[in-house]
């Protein structure tokens, strides 16, 4: 097709519209983000910010409560993903067996990450507070020394937010490890088994490797996502006790409301550049895995 | 044949082993919404005395939460649609054309998907142009998020589509729009039912844009509306159970009833994105 007939059938103004709202509403910030965070910009000067170079950052970077939720950031995102894909793996493997009942597994294991994680932050409020469920269970059944204020204490509070994390998107990477378990050819565990490989070899020979491309998907999905995490905090501890829980959205989102928005748009820029560099590299990394594979 | 099965009731026995780690809070959250108050602040997994359904009717006159539901119900479809209709419009263009103008829109757009949004100037931008605790203003920033991964998906799914058809549309009378949206947009389908359920699922569920950008607003969205209630009735368990049991309630039959649409289409998304 001639070039003047094709833009003629498809004509550019038809890209107009969604570029304007995306250029608008989701560039236009982050550029502005980008160019704030090297000026003192604040609530009470709001429009005359001056240019402070790398102030804001070198500001972070000295500032002890930042490096904590930097470092709680990297901590969760870890965790979580590492977690995420053994829960995930080992309940795909269990519901592709073939028994009555797997499909009401499967909707109940999926069932958690379609609800807001606000309403599933205030949820486990009541299981984890003092004297929520979980202490009540403890007391029942006489382990009355367990009993503690679970989100008052660093330790605790941390394994909590992990855990319901990963309680959340367990099973929708469930699902993500059982189309990748599904287009895995049934002739290869055939022949492995004839030639006497143990359910174990089967496993680490066969499943992990052919899982390759599954892995490279979830792992930089759960991670990126992990990075970002806010509202699961917010409404679970709202970064305490004192700052120790805090990440590096709830910690931008704090600045905000003391009016330090160039501080906040600087670490919510460390934030951004961060989750860019490690898609990347986790892309690149586990490509090359896969090749190798 | 025989290890086949006892694997099989290995798993069932392993599965029911798990299963009361998702069921509890949800249950916990079912029974406590008929509670009174004492039984309710105990925390426990008993069987509700008499099931006090006045609870419902006490948070929905005192709740917002039949507002909460408007509200999110406009901002969501408002979304939703734009998303959708903008996206594909925009997906087709730039992969029926494939010419270096184009390319360089679709890179633009596929920025988007690796970077994060910025809230505190979003919230300047919507101050700055009197849209902020304004369902315009939130609607247009839900689309704007959610248009990247629409106008990637669109354009890969139109490739897979023979050029020959749009030629016949248009040979046999049809305007461009109407090509695009009576032949094209019911071929490509599941690349619609994708989007919707993707977007539908994340504006609906989203927290940090309206707190952000219409935290304290009457029009704000259900999960504000029970983020707030929840702030004024710590104490009354029985109350913020029921108010959650409301905000869940629709997205559960949805998830119960279009499950396979769900999956697929989360599932499709994260494996595209």
């Amino acid at each position: 097709m001639k070039n003047k007939v094709k833009e003629k059938i498809y004509p550019g103004w038809m890209c107009v519209p969604a570029l304007g709202i995306y250029t608008l509403f989701y560039i236009v910030p982050i550029a502005a983000a980008f160019f704030f965070s090297f000026t003192d910009w604040n609530m009470d000067r709001m429009n005359a910010p001056k240019f402070a170079g790398l102030r804001n950052f070198i500001n972070l970077f000295g500032d002890e409560v930042f490096l904590r939720s930097a470092g709680n950031t990297m901590l969760f995102a870890v965790m979580t993903t590492v977690l995420k894909l053994a829960v995930g793996l080992a309940l795909a493997l269990l519901v592709v067996q073939k028994f009555k009942g797997n499909g009401f597994f499967r909707t109940l294991f999926y069932l958690p990450c379609v609800l807001s994680c606000m309403i599933i932050g205030l949820l486990f409020t009541g299981i984890l507070k003092m004297d929520g469920l979980l202490n009540n269970a403890l007391r029942a059944v006489g382990m009355e020394s367990m009993i503690c204020d679970w989100l008052g204490k660093y330790g605790t509070a941390m394994f909590w937010i992990i855990f319901i994390e990963v309680w959340m998107w367990a099973g929708f990477n469930m699902f993500l490890f059982i189309s990748g378990l599904q287009s895995i050819p049934a002739e290869l565990y055939e022949s492995a088994q004839m030639d006497g490989a143990s359910a174990w070899e089967r496993f680490v020979k066969i499943t992990l490797p052919m899982l390759a491309p599954s892995f490279t998907v979830v792992t930089t999905l759960n991670i990126t996502g992990g990075l970002k995490v806010f509202d699961l905090v917010y409404a679970l501890t709202g970064g305490g006790p004192g700052f120790d829980t805090q990440v590096l959205s709830t910690y931008a989102y704090r600045a905000f409301g003391l009016g330090l928005l160039g501080k906040s748009s600087a670490s919510s820029m460390v934030l951004s550049v961060g989750v860019v560099a490690v898609t990347f590299a986790m892309n690149r990394f586990l490509r090359s895995k896969e090749v190798e594979a | 044949m025989k290890a086949k099965k006892r694997s099989g009731r290995m798993a069932f026995i392993l599965c029911l082993a798990v299963a009361p780690i998702f069921f509890i809070p949800i249950l916990m959250m079912i029974l406590g919404s008929f509670k009174t108050q004492g039984e309710a602040l105990r925390m426990d997994l008993s069987l509700p005395e008499k099931f006090m359904l006045d609870n419902y009717r006490h948070v929905i006159e005192t709740g917002n939460i039949l507002r909460g539901y408007k509200n999110s119900l406009i901002i969501t479809v408002a979304a939703v649609a734009l998303v959708i209709v903008l996206g594909s419009m925009a997906g087709i263009v730039i992969s029926r054309r494939n010419d270096k103008k184009v390319n360089g829109v679709y890179y633009y757009f596929i920025f988007g998907l690796t970077a994060t949004m910025q809230l505190v100037t979003t919230y300047f931008l919507l101050l700055k142009l009197h849209m902020l605790e304004s369902y315009l203003g939130v609607i247009m920033v839900f689309t704007a998020i959610n248009l990247p991964f629409a106008v990637m998906t669109f354009a890969s799914f139109v490739t897979g589509i023979p050029r020959e058809i749009d030629e016949a549309a248009i040979i046999d009378g049809c305007s461009t729009l109407q090509m695009f949206f009576k032949v094209l947009i019911p071929i490509m389908k599941p690349a619609v039912i994708t989007n919707l359920i993707i977007a539908a699922i994340s504006v609906w569920n989203n927290f940090q844009v309206p707190l952000y950008l219409m935290s304290s607003s009457s029009r704000t969205t259900i999960p504000m509306m029970v983020y707030n209630f929840y702030g004024l009735y710590a104490r009354d368990w029985q109350y913020v159970f029921a108010a959650i049991m409301f905000t869940i309630l629709p997205i559960v039959v949805l998830y119960l009833c279009l499950q396979k649409y769900i999956v697929e289409g989360m599932t499709a998304g994260a494996v595209k994105g």
